[in-house]
């Protein structure tokens, strides 16, 4: 298997939001399993980071939280993305496209 | 993402911190316990599944920390459980505690006194419209040495009409007339204005009106009553409007009431008239040049006072010019109206009581500090403990700070009580020569200075232990280290630094009460020029329209009265004890040398024994 590679700072966030909008509310352990299996289990979620995020995103409004019952019938705090959680998504998706298109012209190896 | 909604849920995050702790720790439950199901399926026993679910959680504890620290303001838990462990510590060491917070408490109520006092003095505005725009004018008479005189009624007029700087110019004079009502003659003050007085100073009586223009026009006789008048005088009832009331033989028409509190500076009059109301106003409208009104102007708004002070002196110049030749030159002098009521002298008592007043403050903050670091000696080795465990010298100096701005806080409470106590003793006693004393109040502004006042002392007291207690770093001195009670060289150098300069500021209060002594001292041994040990004054309303004959027969009858009672070895009458109400009057005399002298000197009358009564030395 290849390395696995923390996921790097600040997309964290990113990835909360964007897992969130595809899959619908799901709580803290869910969000860290999908958001390995989508990367292909190339990354690898540091559970330490990952709670301060959450209450990152629900301060800044980006999302809302809720407590249900999982599928297990155990207690969980579900969140869901906001509204504004959305339109924020939006917008950091547009920034890294642009981004990586500016760098794509700068690493594009020119074919030999 | 704003920063408002972050900050609101920020401080949301400190009052719920029970529920939020209680959230977080059942989901890290819930998550191990997640990790720990995936474990048992893919096949591990049970305690190398829980042993791997905590390993690939991470730590927890350093998690929650993190948490923590997003979820409040991280500096108000610090400032929560500084003041927490300082209150617990003061409770230990309650004498301490008592005696630094009455230090404190009385210099701290002692300074909020006096700024309350330079407050409704100096600082806040005088109760009327646009005060600062307000200002005095004066007829300068250089040659009588007089910078500001009174002046004639056409000199007003005139200034009035001509200048462009003064947008109203009003005149007022004082007199005292006999109001004659069911129960006898009284003697009431009372103040002539011109009939824009009011509206220049922008008050309205609180109820009726002023006077109106045609009122002025034909002389009627109207007035204005004060609201002190008013309640004694007519106990405070709606009557009083359009009611008669007999001022000097005449008849005058009440027309409004002035609100409460209404004072011109210097005037506190209870009766206001037109000053067409005089009986002989023809003649005094005419006089020009010196003469008896006090004029109060209104700047237009963007002039400044030497804008105003420069048109003036050149009317005054001209009036000079084409007005008839007076023996003497006359200037106009403007003085704003808030330097006018506080005078010179009282700005500087009152700034100088202020200053001695912060130095009682120093004294006793140096005072409470030197306490304060003997204390904190005792405690050297706990904190040496704690600095050699590890915790952050900052951190420690703040909490050593946050102790001492607790003490300072209670203190500042405690001397807010001392100041109100303290306001309403000198509103009581009043002493006469302070204008505006009566306004003296424990308003906003106090408020805000007793709280600044509070965190200074607390600041000046906390910084010696503060450094003190931490410049050791850990090191434990000697076998004694730490548990010696007065602790390390460099305190006892900062403990007797303090000393030093509670001695010194000490030594400046005691040479400056000395001083205000010494003064006090003096004055109250002038010689007089009579001997007032034994005589009694009283005050009489004379009769003092009525023929000099007539007059002297009642002088005569009240000096008899007064002889024959039991004790009284002589009795003698004068128009004005201190000569002061009559006007000056000046004698040129040309003597043989051709050298003209100008005597100047008032005049008053008195009886024979006059002077026999009052122990005047004979000359």
């Amino acid at each position: 298997m290849a390395e696995k590679t923390d996921v790097w700072q600040g997309t964290l966030a990113l990835m909360i939001l964007r897992t969130l909008e595809t899959m619908g509310p799901q709580h803290g352990y869910g969000i860290a399993r999908r958001i390995e299996h989508t990367s292909g289990d190339r990354l690898l979620v540091n559970y330490g980071t990952l709670y301060p995020a959450l209450l990152k995103l629900e301060q800044e409004g980006s999302i809302e939280s809720e407590w249900g019952l999982s599928a297990n019938n155990r207690r969980a705090k579900y969140y869901r993305i906001s509204r504004a959680g959305k339109k924020q998504l939006e917008r950091q998706i547009k920034e890294w496209e642009a981004t990586t298109e500016i760098l794509s012209r700068f690493l594009t190896r020119e074919p030999a | 993402m704003s920063w408002i909604s972050v900050l609101a849920a920020r401080l949301r995050g400190i009052f719920g911190k029970q529920r939020f702790e209680t959230d977080l720790d059942e989901e890290v439950h819930f998550h191990l316990d997640m990790l720990i199901e995936d474990n048992l399926a893919a096949g591990m026993d049970p305690a190398e599944a829980r042993y791997d679910a905590l390993r690939r959680f991470g730590p927890v504890e350093l998690m929650k920390e993190q948490y923590r620290e997003r979820l409040g303001l991280a500096f108000m838990d610090a400032l929560a459980q500084d003041i927490r462990y300082a209150l617990r510590t003061l409770r230990k060491s309650r004498g301490f505690a008592t005696t630094t917070v009455a230090v404190l408490a009385l210099a701290i109520g002692a300074n909020t006194a006096m700024f309350s006092v330079l407050n409704a003095v100096l600082i806040r505005p005088l109760p009327y419209r646009s005060p600062e725009q307000l200002a005095m004018l004066w007829t300068e008479r250089p040659t009588q040495n007089i910078r500001e005189g009174r002046s004639g009624y056409w000199n007003v007029e005139q200034w009035r009409n001509q200048s462009r700087t003064f947008a109203d110019i009003a005149a007022f004079d004082p007199a005292s007339v006999m109001l004659m009502t069911s129960a006898g003659a009284e003697r009431v003050s009372l103040v002539r204005t011109s009939y824009n007085f009011f509206s220049l100073l922008g008050v309205h009586p609180a109820r009726g009106r002023v006077f109106s223009v045609r009122e002025q026009a034909e002389r009627q006789h109207v007035a204005l009553i004060s609201h002190r008048f008013w309640l004694s005088h007519f106990g405070g009832s709606p009557a009083a409007l359009g009611a008669s009331i007999d001022l000097d033989g005449f008849p005058s028409r009440i027309v409004g009431v002035l609100p409460d509190g209404f004072a011109f500076p210097f005037m506190n009059a209870d009766i206001w008239e037109p000053a067409t109301t005089l009986p002989d106003w023809d003649a005094k409208r005419a006089v020009r040049g010196p003469g008896s009104w006090f004029v109060v102007g209104r700047l237009r708004p963007n002039v400044t006072l030497r804008e105003a002070q420069a048109e003036m002196s050149t009317i005054a110049h001209r009036l000079d010019e084409h007005g008839p030749s007076l023996e003497e030159k006359s200037g106009i002098s403007v003085v704003p109206l808030h330097l006018e009521v506080t005078g010179p002298r009282s700005r500087l008592s009152l700034w100088m009581l202020m200053g001695a007043v912060l130095t009682v403050l120093l004294i006793a903050a140096t005072n409470v500090a030197s306490l304060a670091v003997a204390r904190n000696a005792s405690r050297e080795r706990e904190i040496a403990i704690r600095i050699a465990l590890g915790a952050n010298r900052a951190r420690i100096v703040r909490q050593l700070l946050t102790e001492n701005l607790t003490l300072a806080a209670f203190a500042g409470v405690l001397g807010l009580a001392v100041a109100v106590a303290a306001t309403d003793f000198v509103r009581m006693v009043q002493p006469e020569d302070v204008a505006r004393l009566r306004e003296v109040s424990v308003d906003a502004r106090v408020l805000a200075a007793t709280f600044l006042l509070s965190l200074l002392a607390g600041v000046l007291v906390g910084m010696a232990p503060a450094i003190t207690a931490t410049r050791q770093g850990g090191l434990l001195i000697g076998p004694e280290g730490g548990r010696n009670v007065a602790g390390g060289r460099a305190s006892r150098r900062i403990r007797r630094g303090l000393i030093v300069t509670q001695f010194a500021l000490a030594i400046v209060l005691l040479v400056g009460a000395g001083l205000f002594i010494r003064s006090l001292w003096s004055i109250e041994n002038v010689q007089p020029g009579f001997r007032p040990d034994g005589i009694l004054s009283v005050q009489m309303a004379s009769p003092g329209s009525r023929p000099a004959a007539e007059r002297a027969a009642v002088y005569d009858r009240i000096l008899e009265q007064v002889a024959s009672v039991p004790g009284v070895v002589s009795a003698g009458i004068i128009g004005d004890f201190f000569i002061s109400g009559s006007p000056e009057q000046i004698v040129t005399t040309e003597g043989v040398d051709g050298v003209s002298q100008a005597l100047r000197f008032r005049r008053d009358e008195v009886s024979a024994d006059f002077f026999k009564t009052a122990g005047t030395p004979p000359c």
